[in-house]
């Protein structure tokens, strides 16, 4: 009331719009630099991390280098032992007979499959079900007998392939290892050889430092 | 997007609270150096100002038993920095390292070690979204936090460590299993056998790798390697034991894993039933082998 009595003064003259996209402006700067200054880089996140991933959704730079695209180098500095035996990699598509097959989905890169922060089909980092039919679409149209009929995205989903690593999945592998007895002959796991230098244990070298604390 | 939003209202509110209410700002360093203050009182005397006689004696009397000390490897190899010859009351991973660098390497890689591998605090179990015991949510992921480092004894990591976080209802089924009366035989050993199942022997699994030239037998410590696709358990280390298909129809049926593999499958995967009608085929065809 106090206000609407003073003349002259209206607040449509500072409510308009420009003030209050500056007044945004300003609120999502501070919001920023806050989260950045907090170390609550969390808040960035556009979406909910994988659950291979979500242990160091704030550690950014992980992943990020500034914003720039995620490069194969950055997934490959703690995958690469599950990329070891990569039966769709660098050598299958030096193969001409498979290399124009990258010009429909660029499958050297990893971020052409795998997506982060956006819920697909769990697997580590998210993936679209149906990307096998890019390519493989014929084999569930009559190319392949066994597999009419199947769904464009039960490929993986079922459990049945493996598009890095087939090794154990191959259909050579579950042939020659058809019809074994649920209990193999011999059950053992690798058995670690372990070595021992001396007969018996020397002096121990300190015992002072661990009653009086650090030295 | 709900989250995101309160996210923003929280830092935001935050952000004026402490930009604005001096008073505030007061109250909240007090509150940070008293609970400072509570953490240097509580830490246990062994890292503040050194153990007692009696518990140096129960350490040494661990480590004259241990593969470290007929290795050689005595208090200073971890107790004292080699460069600086200064004493290091606890020591870390980098320490455990000198010696056992594929498994330390391949620990900070899984899910227990990725936090410190990327500079981030090390992994505590309340930043888990499995289930864990809310006694161990504090609990600081790093070598020790499984292994007794005195004693060297890897049977109670192998299990034991683990159940002491892990609050989920495929661990807690474990001694339900064959797997674990397998173990039992081995509880009075330092090591566990080939012959045993312990949560290790599946989640950080032997396996052979080439160092200089030879293969050896080492344990992987990723504990996230063969999770999924799930193919590489059964290849890594259900078939060390176990038929292929009874594999495959143990590791695909999500009730028979809950219950950690309490009984024999009974799943039958049709992957099978196509191997076999591919077999058929061919020696049908008269080109079987």
């Amino acid at each position: 009331m106090a206000v609407s009595g003073r003349r002259g003064f209206s607040w449509r003259a500072i409510v308009n719009f420009r003030t209050v996209v500056a007044l945004s402006c300003v609120l999502l700067m501070g919001w920023f630099t806050a989260a950045v200054a907090l170390d609550r880089k969390e808040v960035f996140l556009p979406g909910e991390s994988s659950v291979g991933h979500y242990l160091i959704e704030a550690s950014c730079a992980s992943c990020h280098e500034g914003f720039k695209p995620v490069s194969n180098d950055t997934c490959m500095r703690c995958h690469e032992a599950e990329m070891a035996e990569d039966v769709h990699g660098q050598k299958k598509f030096r193969d001409p007979r498979w290399a124009a097959e990258l010009a429909k989905l660029e499958v050297l890169t990893c971020t052409t499959c795998h997506s982060e922060h956006i819920h697909m089909f769990d697997r580590g980092v998210h993936l679209q079900p149906d990307l096998c039919m890019t390519c493989h679409q014929g084999i569930i149209e009559g190319d392949l007998t066994s597999h009419d009929g199947f769904t464009p995205d039960g490929c993986w989903t079922a459990g049945c392939h493996n598009y890095h690593d087939h090794r154990s999945i191959s259909t050579g592998f579950l042939r020659q290892n058809l019809d074994q007895p649920p209990m193999l002959p011999v059950q053992a796991m690798p058995t670690i050889e372990v070595e021992t230098q001396l007969d018996e244990a020397p002096e121990p070298d300190l015992s002072k430092e661990f009653l009086g604390g650090a030295a | 997007m709900i989250s995101f939003f309160s996210q923003l209202f929280s830092e935001a509110g935050f952000w004026q609270a402490r930009r604005f209410s001096g008073r505030l700002f007061q109250r909240i360093l007090a509150l940070v150096m008293a609970v400072g203050l509570t953490l240097g009182l509580a830490v246990p005397p062994a890292l503040a100002d050194g153990v007692t006689q009696e518990q140096l004696d129960t350490i040494t009397a661990q480590w004259e038993g241990s593969l470290h000390a007929l290795n050689d490897v005595n208090c200073a190899s971890c107790h004292q920095d080699s460069e600086t010859k200064s004493f290091v009351a606890v020591p870390n991973q980098e320490s455990c390292r000198t010696c056992h660098e594929q498994s330390v390497d391949t620990f900070l890689l899984g899910k227990h070690g990725i936090r410190t591998l990327e500079g981030e605090s090390a992994l505590t179990p309340a930043l888990a979204r499995l289930p864990m015991h809310e006694a161990a949510f504090e609990k600081s992921m790093s070598c020790n936090t499984c292994h007794d480092v005195h004693t060297v004894n890897t049977l109670q990591a192998s299990t034991d460590s683990c159940m002491t976080c892990h609050n989920d209802t495929h661990t807690n089924n474990y001694f339900n299993s064959k797997h674990a009366e397998l173990f039992e035989a081995d509880r009075d050993l330092p090591r566990p056998s080939n012959a045993s199942v312990s949560c290790a022997t599946c989640h950080l699994p032997r396996h052979t790798i080439e160092i200089g030239g030879n293969e050896v037998v080492k344990v992987n410590h990723n504990n996230t390697y063969n999770l999924k696709p799930r193919d590489r358990m059964v290849a890594d280390v259900c078939m060390n034991c176990h038929g292929v298909e009874y594999s495959y129809n143990s590791i695909f049926d999500d009730e028979l894993v809950t219950a950690n593999f309490d009984k024999p499958p009974h799943l039958e995967l049709e992957t099978f039933d196509l191997i076999r009608a591919l077999e058929k085929r061919r020696s049908d065809n008269g080109d079987g082998e």
